[in-house]
This record gives C-alpha cells, structure tokens and sequence, in this order.
C-alpha cells in the first residue's frame, strides 16, 4: 500500500476545499439551490451591519456571539467568500490538531494519517466549512483546548475554553470533565504531565493503568478531598474571567438583543418545528400551553443522568470522554439538527485508535446503521416539508429510531473502547519507570 | 425601502394619472409547487394606459397568519432583478408557529417592460410568482387550510415633468374576477393532538430506556475493563 504523506494529504484536503468554495460560488449563480448554507447569508449580514456601525442583532435569526460576525467583516470589502475560506481553514486546522494530539499520544504515524483521513474526507465535514458554516471554528478550539491540556498548558487552555463557550454553549459540558482530568496525582508543579503512550491492542491494561482504574473507584472520595488545587482554581477562574468578559462586553455593545439572541435563545430553545430529535411532536402537540415542571424535568433528567456517568466513568480518558458526552448531549437534545453531527465527528479520531471494533463487520454495521435510520428521518422529512404528506407521525417514530441508533451506535464504541487515561499519575510513574518520560 | 415603497409619497390622485379607468381582464392565482415552500403565482392581465419608462405595479399581498414570506430571500431575488423591489411588513418571525404569529403584508415591485403589452398596447400582462413558506399550523385533523384573499394592485409612475413626484394608481382586483380564479386555499398538514399523549409518553420513555442502557454500559464496561485488566496482572 502507498504510503501516505500527512503535508500531501493536507496540501489535497486545502485544494480539495479551495475547489468546493468556488464550485459554491458557480452554483450559487447559476441553479435554483444554492450550495451556500442559509446561516452564511445571516452571518455574511450580521457582519455588513456591523461594518456599518450597527448591531448584527439586526439582522433576525443571529443567533450568535458578536465575534463570528466580526471574523466575517472582510465579507463586505474583501471577497464575500471570506467567511467560508476562514471557516476551510479552521477546519484544516482540526485536521492538523488531530494529528498532532495522537502523535503526543504515541499513535504511530500510519494509524495517525489514516485517523485524520477520517475528518478531511468525510463529505459531511468537508462541505460544513465551504458551505460556511461556523462550527469547523469551535472544534478547532476544542481540539486546540485538548492540546494544552496534554502539555500542561492550563492557562492557555482555560482562555481558549472560556471563549469557546462564550462563542457555542455546549461546550460547557467539558467543564466537569477538564476539572476531574487536572489531577493534582498527574500534574506536578514545573513538569509536564506524563503521557501514557497507545500500545497495540490487547496489551492496554499496564500496572499503572490498573491502578488508575483501582483509584477511579475512589473517584468521588477524591473530588472531595482534592478538588480544590490550585490548577483546578486556576482552570476555573481563567475561563470564568474570559468567559465573562467576553459576554460582558458584548452585553456592553448591544445589550439584552445580545443576550437574547445569543444566550437566553439557546439555553431555553424548544423548538415544534420538525429536526432530528424525539421531543419534537411532543413539543408541538403541547406548544400551545406552557411546560409543568414536572415535564421539563423529566425531559432534562435523562440527559443530565447520561452526561454525569459518562463523565464520573470516563474523564480520565478525556478525549473519549469528550466524545461520548458529545454524541449523548446531541442524542438527548431537544433540538438536533446535522450540524450538531460535526461537535462529535471532530472527536471522533482521537478515540479510533483505542478501538477494538472491527471495521469489517461491527465498524460498517455501525456506520451504516446510524446512516440509515438518519436517511429513513429524511425521507419521511421529505415527504412532510417537500410533498405536504401529513407524516408527522412516522416522522417522530423515525426521530425515535435514530435515538436508538445513536444508542446502539454509543453502546458499541464504549463496549470496544479500551478505556486509557491520558495521563500517568506521578508517583506511580516514578515508582514503575523513574526518570523516564512517555 | 420604506419611503420607497410607501403609497403616501404618490403626490396625485388616480384621474390626472390616466382620464380612462383601467380594467382588470383576468386574474389567474395558483400555488406552484408541493410542500412547506411554494410560489404564489399571480397572472393578472388589464386594460390600462400607462408608460413603460416611468411606471412600474406594486402588488400587495396580505398573507395569512399561516405562511411567510422570507424578506431575505426577497431581497435575493431583487439582487437577481426578478423583482425591482420588495419588502415584508407585520410579523416577520419566521420561525413561531401559527397560534403564536400575527399576518403580514408583502409588497413586491415589478418593472414595467415593454413586452408586457399587447393588443395595440393597451393590454398589460403581469405574472409574478412569490415564494412563501408555510407556518406550523394550530393542531387539528390531518390538514389545515390557509386561505389567501385578492391581492392589491397599484401602478406607480414617476411624473416626466418632476421625476421626484409620483402618481398612483389603485387597481380594483375584485371587479370582473371569478373567486375561483382569485381566493386560493393551501392545505397545509397539522399535528393531530389525538396523538398527544402516546407521543409523549413514548417519547419519555425511549429517552429513558436509551439513557439506562447508556448507563448500565457505561458501569458494566469499565467493570469488564477492571476484570480483565485484572487477570492480566
């Protein structure tokens, strides 16, 4: 087999994504549909408003931070294409985060390159930016936040989590996760954090990992008594401060329209129209009264029962923690729609190499079976939105379908995952292999 | 926009535009398409006198609570010259349902062109499609109907004496015209609140069963991890 090259494979993907953008640019002239994705327009006119002095808030349905639409101020005077080259970009640069933290995970370079392939070639990742859609920029800063926190690099990574935040809400579901991981037993003051290294599959289970596991079962017992070092303080307030100060001054520039629009909007969305999530008729059927609290609770408690086991369970091995959080919180949201796919599909090279799953059969049993139930959603979505066929109905059990691929598909990864902590704590490190680092 | 199209700036009154009244001959309206997004098609042919250069027709159309009329795909098509000007006035939330929406009024201008005439110039053929996007409906039985009402038509043409002055011309739509020809229904299917309680009970309890066995995974594979490693030392 040719082996290949990760610059040439980049150097493709840049060519691959420049070639996308201007072929958007002909069918945006020339056919019916454009190749442009709606949240482009809104963008691109939140940015021109803003270039003229005025709130991008004006513009109905931005639904963002102030900072994407400065990013794509250059829209108005550069090229309006801008956005969508800014937004490749981001998305190369995933690419290269991905290759980057495997390798500082010991991943060889072959399995690194096929893992990143995963990302630059996936068709639904590669048409998200050219079609410019924001979101290739939050997962490059996932990735980036990753980064630092394998190098010991708390401060940048706080920052970056900070404004992450402020930029897309979700990721507020690292937070407990990042806290557990900055263990005061694997952080050391003036070192780097020892990295345990990918063996081969069937040789994971080491003494110190074993050991790791034997500690995770006084995981709770830990949070108490060490919970409050000073990296986990310091993680807290650097990406609280950024966090506010962003928000703040963006409350400052356009006041409660900002907060409406780009917070409150967000944390409270409960949308009746039709996307991928079970709750959708349920939520239309009741639209016309308000929520007792008893069902918004029971709405949120599986969600919430999800994302703390997976975390309690897994955030040591964070980027799969990360990943699994993920695909859970889109799983169970109240409102999914594709885009959301690309918060997990980021993550999802980081966690390959550490799977037994076969791709021949389980691997494209899995994919097919998730590609399926979400292609059956968009045939009876078809026939609701594009023929006017009355199917809410097989519409929602399709909804309730796709959960339980997402489930089989959840179930399958964490049963062929081989659970490895990305740090080795220090007294075990010293004890095991003094002097040596990974 | 606003000043552009409002009706207030025409500075004279319908008899010193034009001395002959004008005549609708036909009013043909149907909805192209199938689905959420449609086109209101208008094809309205009369009989007046006005001059291609300088005049141009209003259409006005007073949409249902139950369809929209997106103001930035509007201002795409002007981009695209298939309207002169447009705008979107009311409730222009494009995103609430219908139970929660108010109406809104659409206004589209169309450019007078020579090849609009025919028969000796006096008759004007004006065919314009409005793309509109249907609301969620109130809750009801299989399908909802969304009655559209006859559209307003009004000529507007710069005075060739002082081109900052306009003259306006109402044209009376619902004279000559079958209702067949002119009030469309769309038929636009609704949610069956008969289902609300299977639906929300299934919903609730996928989620829960899909959120245990998530979780008992989760417990019993990092059980299985514990074992095995265990055996291995």
């Amino acid at each position: 087999m040719v082996a290949i090259n990760f610059r040439s494979l980049l150097l493709f993907s840049a060519f691959l994504r420049i070639f996308l953008i201007i072929y958007g640019e002909w069918q945006d002239n020339h056919m019916e549909v454009r190749y442009t994705d709606v949240d482009y327009l809104v963008f691109s006119d939140a940015a021109s408003l803003m270039a003229s002095g005025r709130s991008p808030y004006e513009r109905s349905t931005y639904r963002y931070s102030p900072l994407i639409a400065f990013l794509l101020i250059p829209n108005s005077f550069i090229h309006p294409s801008w956005g969508k080259f800014l937004f490749s970009a981001s998305d190369l640069l995933v690419g290269s985060f991905i290759h980057a933290i495997l390798k500082l995970r010991g991943v060889p370079e072959k399995l690194c390159t096929y893992a990143t392939m995963i990302w630059f070639f996936n068709p639904f990742t590669f048409t998200i930016g050219t079609r410019g859609n924001c979101e290739p920029i939050v997962c490059a800063m996932i990735l980036w936040i990753i980064h630092c926190l394998m190098n010991g690099n708390i401060c940048q990574a706080a920052v970056w989590y900070g404004l992450v935040v402020h930029l897309r809400i979700y990721p507020i579901i690292y937070a407990l996760p990042i806290i557990l991981v900055l263990d005061p037993l694997c952080f050391k003051f003036g070192k780097k954090p020892n990295l345990i290294s990918w063996v081969p599959g069937g040789k994971q289970f080491s003494q110190s990992s074993f050991s790791t596991k034997v500690t995770d079962q006084n995981s709770i017992w830990l949070i108490v008594t060490s919970s409050f070092t000073w990296r986990r303080i310091v993680f807290g307030l650097l990406s609280g401060f950024m966090f506010f100060i962003c928000t703040g001054f963006a409350f400052y520039l356009y006041g409660w329209q900002f907060l409406h629009e780009a917070l409150l909007y967000h944390l409270t969305r409960t949308d009746p129209r039709h996307n991928f999530s079970i709750y959708f008729y349920h939520l239309y059927l009741h639209y016309e009264r308000e929520f007792t609290t008893t069902e918004k609770l029971i709405s949120f408690l599986p969600q919430i029962i999800v994302q703390l086991v997976l975390i309690f369970q897994f955030s040591q091995d964070f980027p799969f923690c990360f990943f699994v959080q993920t695909l859970a919180f889109v799983a169970f949201n109240k409102v999914m729609t594709a885009q959301y796919f690309v918060w997990f599909f980021c993550l999802l090279p980081l966690i390959l190499p550490w799977s037994n799953m076969k791709l021949k059969w389980k691997g494209l049993g899995s994919t097919l079976l998730w590609m399926g139930a979400q292609t059956h959603w968009l045939m009876w979505g078809y026939l609701l939105e594009f023929e006017g066929k009355n199917v809410f109905i097989q519409l929602w059990l399709a909804s309730v379908l796709f959960l339980a691929a997402n489930t089989f598909v959840l179930i399958s990864i964490i049963r062929h995952h081989r659970y490895s902590p990305v740090f080795r704590r220090v007294e075990l490190a010293a004890s095991e292999n003094p002097g040596k680092s990974d | 926009l606003k000043t552009d199209v409002s009706l207030s700036s025409c500075q004279m009154l319908q008899p010193e535009l034009n001395n002959k009244e004008p005549k609708m001959l036909a009013l043909h309206r149907n909805l192209i398409g199938e689905g959420s997004h449609r086109r209101l098609s208008s094809s309205v042919r009369l009989e007046i006198q006005v001059s291609a250069q300088s005049c141009q027709a209003i259409v006005i159309e007073r949409l249902p609570s139950g369809v929209f009329a997106d103001p930035f795909e509007l201002q795409h098509l002007v981009r695209r010259r298939v309207f002169s000007n447009a705008a979107v006035f009311g409730d222009t939330n494009l995103e609430l349902p219908s139970f929660r929406s108010n109406r809104s009024l659409v206004e589209v201008h169309v450019r007078i062109d020579p090849g609009m005439f025919s028969g000796d110039h006096k008759q004007l053929e004006i065919n314009i499609e409005l793309p509109l996007h249907a609301r969620y409906q109130p809750l009801g039985y299989g399908i909802s109907r969304v009655e559209f009402g006859l559209p307003d038509i009004v000529f507007s043409c710069r005075n060739e004496g002082n081109l900052h002055e306009k003259s306006c011309l109402l044209v009376p739509t619902d004279q000559g015209v079958k209702d067949e020809d002119g009030n469309i229904v769309w038929e636009v299917p609704c949610g069956n609140k008969e289902h609300a309680k299977i639906v929300s009970f299934v919903t609730f309890i996928s989620a829960i069963l899909s959120a245990l066995l998530i979780v008992w995974t989760s417990v019993s594979s990092s059980n299985i991890a514990f074992t095995a490693d265990l055996k291995q030392s």
